[in-house]
């Protein structure tokens, strides 16, 4: 009886024992097939692959070649998490930007894994890039009036023939299923989330197709599901108005640049009405160089340097050399927040024509025109009708229900994704929390000490006794009052 | 001859046993000396990755208040004007004079160097200056339409081909040595008492009047303090593995792990250094006239292995180090741990070394013990 009984232990330990040994081995066998990489900016060694998906349920549309990265844990103390990071854009590759996710995940990493993966039509992933205007064609682009919209409907054209597919396939809701396809390749149980910006959708997005394996969930700079990214209108001039609002409370801007805001429409009138054409120096190669200056282009030039608090220091004196007729410090501007090269703009469109285009005009927020609002609203008519991407369907844009533990992160002066698209996000969300830091800027683990909150967060899975006061550090710098210097000359200095 | 071996031996064990406290002192080390290595770490790393603020005095503070602000953003806030600290950020009266003309403002960083305690903040002080100088000159080319990243022509990154793993290289040094040194320690007392302890209580020429060899007596006894010391080994192996990973490695940006394997291959390489330790206990302690001179000579003699494993986990000549007996065995261990490749003629020469060592030493601890002399410790 008792030979019996052990017999059947070992078969029954033999049986365990055939059933786990292939799946630890397959685990192990898809590591080792990954190849070492580098990234730009991190000396650490990664792990790069890529795996076969299919562009669309039809056989007939072919596959393609999906790219990833591992950022391998210091300690890999749970092998079988790992958190996944969204890039935004819509366009941005995760891959090539993963020494920002490393910044900003850096405690987090010590635990687990970070995996990014090229959203399908970005980085390394079925590339979907037109050719985007170089910066000196950009300085001297005529963007404004009907001869601009002319000019997207031609860029359209040719990029939609470069490309040659049908964008739909390239959405949000068509992207999920290929994280979840890296997941189960790499043999996750569980995963994390962290997206920023429109990283924040396809985050909420994967967690409504497959929550099931969400442990948690963290969404920095939120977009909500009901709201188009277009209309960003409000975000952009509440952001201005508080750098106006930050100026006068400084003492030395005040004094140099009084009455800002009334300085900035009037240059805007100015702009608007005679737009500035001039010759200037390359602010590389220092050949010469046209510029075209509209409202459109200063609009667009302030609202990108709105992203960081280093460059939001220039903006008073760029407006005022601007008026006084000096163009170099716009320029220099201009070139420093010079990111379009930086997104895949085939897959932008296919993002925006398909899922806020459609909505662009029943908008839960309250609207604001600015120059570029217009503009963008007008250029996505012409855009979008040429690229004929399928509207997302009316499901997709309701609020994401769930009961997995999220963190919500806003900057209070980010002119993208302002603190009450994250409260609107949240509205059916059971477990989440809300925290806002009011200095920072678009993605607010990039700048504050939320990277140790997140992966505090992340380690407990709930924010209970988390302590996010540190966020309320002033991290604005000051403002540039000459061409050289941030700090006034007071009377006891001078002595 | 075998049977007489095999009693002689289990009549040395069981000696062995009755003395528990002194074979509990050897093994005492194999548990204790992981263990507080790792406190020690925890200690250390809790107190260098604290968050915690940097404090230090800052004299007018007044005059730029844009970098007093980016230092405190960036974890070093300026002290209580009572409270002394012992770095000193001296802003010059001419600050924001020389910066409103575009020419390098000045700030004097006050501390004395030579100590060591304040040189990882002092690093932190100088990095974030030398980040907002930064910051501050490229927004001054931006604001003259001039491209920051025309400064950097030649643009550097390192590409570090070390794992998580394989940055622990000095920790395993210190795990490793801490590891081979219980090898020699475990059975020290053993071997003293086996030895100069068993001559002291007369029982040695009792032990040879019977009709036995020198040699198997020797053999025997040196058997039994190399079970010991791989006792000492195995403990000391699994106490590592399990005390290591407790430590927050992670927060230093590496890990150290022990598997299983390494226990193993420890084990198999460590065996010809127990014979070595075995055979060096008992011909030191043969040549020592009573159980204290034998403990003192001991003492001295131990610094050779210690000082072979030293020079392995400090880096030093290890390229010629890692041909001699010890040395050698630590440095496959530490090539183990960190996942690469053994080297294994310099292991294999190593461990080769070690045999023909222990060999000898046997030989002529055998040789000494045909002295009447050494018998009676005349």
């Amino acid at each position: 009886m008792k030979s019996r009984g052990s017999s059947l232990a070992a078969v029954l330990v033999i049986g365990i024992s055939a059933l786990t040994m292939p799946l630890k081995a397959d685990a192990t066998d898809v590591m080792a097939s990954l190849s070492p990489c580098y990234a730009k900016g991190l000396k650490d060694k990664l792990l790069c692959g890529s795996i076969k998906r299919p562009i669309s349920s039809n056989e007939a549309d072919g596959q393609f070649d999906l790219h990833f990265t591992i950022i391998p844990a210091i300690k890999n103390a749970f092998p079988d998490e790992a958190v996944i990071a969204f890039a935004g854009g819509p366009g941005q590759s995760a891959t090539e930007i993963a020494a920002s996710f490393e910044h900003s995940l850096n405690v987090v990493r010590q635990h687990r894994a970070i995996v990014l993966v090229d959203q399908r039509g970005t980085g390394k992933s079925k590339l979907l890039q037109c050719d985007n205007p170089s910066f000196v064609e950009g300085l001297a682009a005529v963007d404004n009036g009907p001869e601009a919209l002319e000019d997207v409907k031609t860029h359209t054209q040719v990029c939609k023939e470069k490309l040659n597919v049908d964008l739909s396939h390239f959405t949000t809701r068509m992207a999920a299923p290929d994280f979840e396809a890296v997941r189960e390749y790499l043999g996750y149980k569980k995963v994390h989330l962290y997206g920023g910006s429109y990283g924040t959708r396809i985050a909420q997005e994967y967690a409504r197709q497959f929550g099931q394996h969400v442990l948690t969930m963290t969404l920095d700079g939120v977009v909500p599901m009901q709201q188009s990214l277009v209309a960003i209108g409000k975000a952009i001039e509440d952001s201005l108005h508080a750098l106006f609002a930050d100026c006068e409370a400084q003492v030395s801007c005040a004094q140099t640049y009084p009455n800002l805001g009334e300085e900035f429409s009037a240059l805007m009138q100015q702009l608007s009405q005679t737009p500035v054409r001039t010759t200037l120096k390359h602010p590389r190669t220092y050949e010469d160089v046209e510029l075209y200056l509209t409202d459109v282009k200063f609009y667009s030039t302030i609202r990108m340097s709105l992203y960081s608090n280093s460059q939001r220091a220039l903006v008073p004196l760029v407006i005022r050399e601007t008026k006084k007729g000096n163009y170099a410090p716009f320029m220099g501007l201009m070139s420093s927040t010079d990111l379009a090269s930086a997104l895949a703009m085939g897959m932008h469109n296919a993002i925006v024509c398909g899922e806020d285009w459609p909505i662009q005009n029943d908008l839960p927020n309250e609207v604001v025109a600015t120059p570029i609002s217009e503009l963008m609203a007008a250029g996505l008519n012409v855009i979008c009708p040429i690229l004929n991407v399928a509207p997302a369907e009316r499901d997709f844009y309701l609020p994401l229900n769930t009961e997995i533990p999220t963190l919500l992160l806003s900057g209070g002066l980010d002119p993208a994704t302002p603190p009450s698209w994250a409260e609107l996000a949240m509205v059916k969300m059971k477990n989440a929390t809300h925290w806002v830091a009011p200095t920072a800027t678009h993605i607010v683990a990039a700048q504050t000490c939320a990277d140790r909150l997140v992966a505090d967060f992340i380690q407990q899975g709930n924010t209970q006794s988390i302590d996010p006061a540190c966020l309320r550090k002033d991290t604005k710098s000051q403002f540039f009052i000459n061409l050289h210097s941030v700090e006034a000359e007071t009377a006891s200095s001078k002595e | 001859m075998i049977n007489l071996f095999k009693a002689m031996y289990t009549k040395e064990l069981l000696d062995a046993s009755r003395d528990k406290r002194s074979i509990m002192a050897g093994l005492y080390y194999a548990v204790g000396a992981p263990v507080l290595f790792c406190v020690l770490f925890m200690a250390i790393i809790t107190k260098m990755v604290t968050p915690d603020t940097l404090s230090i005095s800052i004299i007018n503070a007044a005059a730029a208040p844009d970098l007093v602000r980016y230092l405190e953003n960036n974890g070093i806030e300026a002290a209580e004007e009572n409270d002394k600290s012992e770095i000193t950020l001296v802003i010059d009266g001419d600050y924001a004079h020389q910066m409103n003309s575009g020419k390098p403002a000045q700030v004097f960083l006050q501390a004395d160097y030579s100590k060591d305690s304040l040189r990882d903040s002092l690093r932190k002080v100088e990095r974030k200056l030398n980040e907002y100088s930064g910051n501050i000159a490229s927004l001054r080319l931006i604001s003259r339409g001039v491209d920051p990243t025309l400064l950097r022509p030649v643009e550097f990154q390192v590409q570090d081909s070390a794992t998580p793993d394989s940055k622990g290289s000095m920790i395993y040094g210190i795990a490793t040595l801490s590891i081979i040194l219980s090898v020699f320690f475990g059975a020290m007392n053993l071997a003293i008492d086996t030895t100069a302890g068993e001559r002291e209580r007369n029982s040695l020429a009792l032990l040879l009047s019977h009709p036995i060899s020198v040699t198997q007596l020797i053999l025997s006894k040196v058997a039994a303090i190399a079970t010991l010391s791989t006792c000492a080994l195995l403990l000391v192996l699994l106490v590592s593995k399990f005390a290591y990973p407790m430590v927050p490695w992670e927060e230093m940006g590496f890990s150290v792990s022990l598997s299983y394997e390494f226990v193993v291959f420890s084990l198999i390489i460590g065996f010809p250094i127990a014979l070595l330790a075995a055979g060096l206990l008992v011909y030191v302690s043969f040549m020592a006239k009573s159980f204290k001179e034998a403990q003192s000579y001991l003492t001295f003699v131990l610094f050779i292995p210690i000082g072979l494993s030293m020079l392995t986990t400090y880096n030093i000549a290890v390229e010629k180090v890692k041909w001699l007996p010890v040395a050698g065995q630590q440095s496959a261990m530490i090539e183990f741990i960190k996942g690469n490749a053994i080297m294994w003629p310099e292991l294999l020469v190593s461990s080769f070394a070690t045999m023909i060592l222990a060999i000898g030493l046997i030989i002529m601890a055998g040789r000494m013990l045909k002295s009447e002399k050494v018998v009676f410790g005349l």
